[in-house]
């Protein structure tokens, strides 16, 4: 039965398949098919979700019926049940949201490339061979290429053009990656490759999985790599900005969380680690302080996502149980506010027919519950007490100091008191700055804004159920022992 | 200039850390931990004579499935990003004697084999990527020789799609009959071919996954072809 979870990714892809055929039946009929599969596509992850957190134990789909490491395993644990639940309830939102913010043509394309970045995110997050994460991380860059180039303006394609060649690169340098670690132990599958680890030479291994989160970096908008993401998330098409912003570089994290951690075995291991802690602190601090400078709204929270994403890989590369759960807590907080912040962006975008920070003058009066949105948003990201991103701060600062990283305490808090500037001068804009006609709110959108309002203040007054589900998922990708036993390796050894 | 020298310096010592790892893989040298249980079970799991092509299908089907869908994506990008309302073909001289001769009598060759390729995928080097390339290249030659040439939009795109959905198809199916998804259920279960190893009828669900691929493949990259030569009218938008 639990093979069954194979739909997860045979779905969007039978939809895919489908549409270019369904656009000769009928051309209307291509957006509510989208909607119909991401509601599906919800239905089975809430039940895998399900699945697996009654049952408490991984589900393990072999492709072909082969046993890894001779054929691809999907190892769909507690954090990709979760996770995976995560990016179909964001797909299914934006596909409602796409109805209003995509106007351009041709749609049947747009339907089938969104259903593949769903895909290709699921796949990363899922997959538990290194070089079938290669192929998924390639299905989710080269379709967010094209949709990056969607709204086919100059800037677009510019924005588009950057990503190209930097994620080309990033590819490159991931393959290479895979290829060392290959070549010195025969293997790809994870599981496996874990359970060799301590066999790989040394400089064999820092090199490879140096290369590997390198390669990662890219779509993981960490520091050096990541000068396509600003242009990407201001030009991309609304949903595709908030899908990137909530699923597509949580994916690409928790795939580098994933190949650090199954390595830990190797000799010089912590050098990776601080290496990834450097990388994050500037990512942060670059971040947030371009973040301060923007007239752009939908640029600033391009920036403030980079900041956030910064935090996240700081936390996973701290080396310690406490601090992966924490990042844990932290992408799934920031995915659910930052779909929330570029849904709502988009569709003031829509309305008022750009994101410049003039426009949201008077938003307050014009297009309430936006604005109330918006507000939730931003006071949940600084870290205000009684909203969720509070508590996954809260825990990232406890995880710093228990791993003895007290200047991270420092990095966390500065960060959020910048994110207190800018986000203190949008909110004064929009309530206490110009006046306007109103604007009547799409009660299907404000419906969808208020559900995930409502979503950050639960979990910011009852953390306590969700930080138990989310130390689950992080203890998924620290603990490799537990990782290796739970994958039926067949006896191949050297 | 000093940014350059700093960029060279930086390449080498990467370059130098990079060769240094690289000289510590035994690239060649008996490590092939899964490959060698390939090579000794390739025949009675897969019935496939090309072990290359029954990694690629049957062990690695699920990349495999991945790959064809990158390719997809490509070619729908490229037709997302160039689509206009109204685009023709803009060329303004017919090819030579040459071409247009050449490109007539070798037509039904070209396509022949292509098929040819990707049905005997599972007995010989080859496959359905490189089939449906050849395809592809009988339609470029087409394109080349004549300048009213166009294929027909509304039967490849629904024929890529179907293809596309054959093979999801196929894979379900083997959810259904065996349990997992891409099965090769036509081996496994029902067994068929068994005496056959080596000829045409053997080896499962190859040679209909790699016809599956030989056809999506032809298609997407006739349609990139196709989208790349054509221009929108009156110039520019």
């Amino acid at each position: 039965m639990s093979q069954y979870a194979s739909l997860l990714i045979a779905l969007p892809l039978f939809g895919a398949f489908f549409i270019p055929i369904l656009k000769r039946i009928s051309k209307s009929a291509v957006m509510p098919f989208l909607v119909l599969v991401t509601l599906i596509q919800t239905g089975i992850a809430a039940w895998v979700f399900n699945e697996v957190y009654i049952t408490g134990k991984p589900i393990i789909i072999m492709a072909g019926g082969f046993r890894p490491p001779i054929g691809i395993n999907l190892y769909i644990g507690h954090f990709a049940a979760l996770f995976v639940l995560v990016i179909a309830v964001t797909s299914l939102l934006m596909t409602i949201f796409s109805f209003k913010a995509v106007s351009v043509e041709p749609k049947d394309k747009y339907a089938m490339l969104f259903l593949l970045l769903m895909l290709g995110a699921t796949g990363m997050i899922s997959t538990g061979d290194i070089f079938n994460l290669f192929v998924f991380m390639e299905i989710t860059a080269i379709s967010a290429y094209a949709l990056i180039a969607y709204n086919k303006t100059g800037e677009a394609s510019e924005a588009a053009l950057k990503y190209i060649v930097l994620g080309g690169i990033g590819s490159s340098f991931f393959l290479v990656g895979v290829a060392l670690i290959y070549g010195s132990l025969g293997t790809l599958n994870m599981a496996h490759i874990a359970q060799l680890a301590h066999l790989v030479n040394p400089t064999v291994a820092k090199a490879g999985l140096a290369l590997l989160i390198f390669g990662l970096a890219v779509e993981a908008e960490q520091f050096p790599l990541n000068a396509w993401a600003p242009d990407a998330y201001q030009e991309a098409p609304h949903p595709v900005t908030a899908m990137f912003s909530a699923f597509v570089v949580k994916a690409s994290l928790y795939a580098m969380g994933r190949v650090i951690y199954i390595l830990s075995a190797v000799e010089g291991w912590s050098s990776i680690l601080r290496l990834l802690i450097i990388l994050g602190t500037l990512t942060v601090i670059i971040g947030e302080m371009s973040a301060l400078r923007q007239n752009n709204v939908k640029r600033m929270f391009a920036y403030s996502s980079i900041a956030q994403v910064g935090l996240i890989a700081v936390g996973l590369a701290l080396g310690t149980e406490s601090g992966v759960s924490a990042s844990v807590f932290h992408m799934f907080n920031h995915a659910i506010v930052k779909a929330l912040m570029f849904l709502a962006v988009g569709y003031v975008a829509v309305e008022l027919g750009g994101t410049e920070i003039n426009k949201f003058e008077g938003l307050g009066k014009r297009m309430p519950v936006t604005a109330f949105a918006i507000t939730v948003g931003a006071i949940s990201i600084i870290g205000i007490p009684l909203f969720n991103i509070f508590w996954s701060k809260m825990q990232l600062i406890l995880a710093a100091l228990n791993a003895q990283y007290t200047w991270m305490v420092a990095l966390i808090l500065g960060a959020s008191l910048v994110e207190a500037t800018y986000y203190i001068r949008l909110i004064h804009t929009i309530w206490f700055k110009g006046e306007g006609e109103k604007v009547k709110e799409s009660s299907v959108l404000a419906l969808v804004m208020l559900l995930l309002v409502a979503l950050i203040i639960v979990i910011g007054i009852y953390p306590e159920p969700f930080w138990n589900v989310m130390q689950k998922a992080g203890s998924d990708i620290f603990n490799v022992a537990q990782y290796i036993k739970n994958v039926p390796l067949m006896g191949v050894s050297p | 200039m000093v940014k350059r020298i700093f960029a060279i310096v930086f390449i080498l010592i990467i370059g130098f850390w990079m060769a240094k790892a690289l000289d510590q893989v035994p690239f060649g040298q008996d490590r092939m931990l899964v490959g060698k249980y390939y090579l000794e079970h390739v025949k009675e799991e897969t019935g496939a004579v090309n072990a290359v092509t029954a990694v690629v299908v049957n062990y690695r089907g699920f990349d495999t499935l991945g790959e064809v869908t990158v390719l997809f994506i490509a070619s729908t990008g490229v037709a997302a990003l160039l689509w206009r309302k109204k685009r023709k073909r803009t060329a303004k001289t017919e090819g030579s004697v040459v071409l247009t001769t050449g490109a007539r009598l070798l037509l039904p060759f070209i396509m022949l084999f292509g098929v040819y390729i990707f049905i005997h995928g599972h007995l010989t080097p080859g496959g359905g990527f490189p089939g449906g390339a050849t395809i592809a290249t009988a339609f470029l030659f087409l394109y080349l020789a004549f300048t009213v040439y166009e294929v027909d939009h509304k039967i490849f795109e629904p024929l890529e799609g179907l293809a596309g959905v054959g093979y999801v198809t196929v894979g379900l199916i083997g959810l259904a009959i065996g349990g997992y998804f891409l099965f090769d259920w036509i081996w496994q279960t029902w067994g068929i071919g068994k005496e056959n190893i080596g000829r045409l009828l053997s080896a499962g669900f190859i040679p209909i996954i790699y016809t599956l691929i030989g056809i999506k493949v032809g298609t997407e990259l006739t349609g990139i072809v196709d989208n790349m030569i054509k221009e929108p009218e009156e110039g520019g938008q």
